[in-house]
C-alpha cells in the first residue's frame, strides 16, 4: 500500500470528522433527546449501546467477506484487512456486551441471562477472540493467513444468528428497528442515526489505520525474509 | 445514574485504550523504519 493510496489519504480525514461526529453526538444525546418516561435518564446507555453492536456486527461481515476475497485472491492486502476488523469488531461487541449488562441490571434487575441475543453475542464474542489468538499461533504467515481465513468464513455462520436471535425466538432484549414503528420517538431515531453515523465514520478511520499499520509491519517482516 | 456513568467510563475507556495500543505499535514501528534507514545510510 503506497503512502499515496486511497485508504492512507482518507485515515485523517475520517479521524477529524470521526471525532467531530462523536462531539455532535454527545449534544443529540445529552441535550436534543428527551428523556425516556419509563427507564429515565439511564435509556442514554442505549445510544453508546446500539451504535456499538451494529458497527461490531458490520466489521465482522468486513471479515467475512474480506477473509472470502482472500481465499479466492491471496492478496495479503484481504488478510490484513481481515484482522483489523476482527479486532474493531471484537472491541465494539465487547463494549455493547458491556453496556448491554449495565442496561440488564437497571432494567431487568439481572446482570446477566441466558437471553438468545445476549448468549448468540457472547458466543460470537469468544469466536472472535479465538480468531485472533490463532493469528498469533501460527509462525507461518501463509499458514495463518490460508487457516485464519477459512475461520473468517465460518465464523459468520454466528453472525445473522445475533442479529436474528431476538426476531426468531422468545427473547426478553428488544428488536429495536424490527418492531412496528420502531418504537422511538422521531428526536430519539435521530439521535440514533446520528450516533451510528458518528460510530461508523469512527469505524472506517480505525480500521484504514489500522490496514495500514499492518502493511508497514508485514513490509519491515518481508525485509529480513529471503 | 450510576449504571449510565459506569457505561460511558467502559466504552470511552475501552476506545482509548484501544487507540493507545494502536499508537504504541505505530512508535514501535517507526522507531524500527529509523533503524533501519541508519542501518542502510551506513552500508
Amino acid at each position: 500500500m503506497s503512502d499515496n493510496s486511497i485508504i492512507t489519504r482518507s485515515i485523517p480525514a475520517l479521524a477529524i470528522t470521526g471525532a467531530v461526529g462523536l462531539v455532535v453526538a454527545q449534544y443529540f444525546i445529552w441535550v436534543y433527546a428527551p428523556v425516556e418516561a419509563t427507564m429515565g435518564i439511564l435509556q442514554k446507555i442505549f445510544y453508546f449501546h446500539l451504535p456499538l453492536a451494529w458497527w461490531g456486527l458490520i466489521s465482522f461481515f468486513v471479515v467475512f467477506c474480506s477473509s472470502l476475497v482472500f481465499l479466492i485472491s491471496k492478496n495479503p492486502f484481504m488478510d490484513r484487512l481481515s484482522q483489523s476488523a476482527a479486532e474493531v469488531g471484537l472491541l465494539f461487541s465487547g463494549l455493547a456486551l458491556a453496556t448491554g449488562t449495565l442496561w440488564a441490571r437497571a432494567a431487568w434487575n439481572i446482570w446477566w441471562t441466558w437471553d438468545p441475543r445476549l448468549s448468540t453475542t457472547l458466543v460470537m464474542w469468544f469466536i472472535y477472540a479465538g480468531y485472533l489468538v490463532l493469528r498469533q499461533s501460527i509462525d507461518n504467515p501463509h499458514k495463518m493467513r490460508a487457516v485464519c481465513a477459512v475461520l473468517g468464513v465460518v465464523a459468520f455462520l454466528n453472525v445473522p444468528l445475533v442479529f436474528l436471535s431476538a426476531r426468531m425466538w422468545r427473547s426478553i432484549h428488544p428488536a429495536v428497528f424490527g418492531s412496528r414503528g420502531g418504537g422511538l420517538e422521531p428526536e430519539m431515531m435521530t439521535t440514533v442515526l446520528v450516533c451510528i453515523a458518528a460510530w461508523g465514520i469512527l469505524t472506517a478511520g480505525i480500521l484504514f489505520y489500522r490496514v495500514r499499520q499492518l502493511d508497514l509491519k508485514d513490509r519491515i517482516r518481508n525485509l529480513f525474509i529471503f | 445514574m450510576t449504571y449510565l456513568i459506569f457505561g460511558n467510563i467502559a466504552v470511552w475507556t475501552g476506545i482509548g485504550g484501544y487507540l493507545f495500543y494502536l499508537a504504541t505499535v505505530q512508535k514501535k514501528l517507526d522507531l524500527r523504519v529509523r533503524q533501519l534507514e541508519v542501518s542502510a545510510d551506513e552500508q
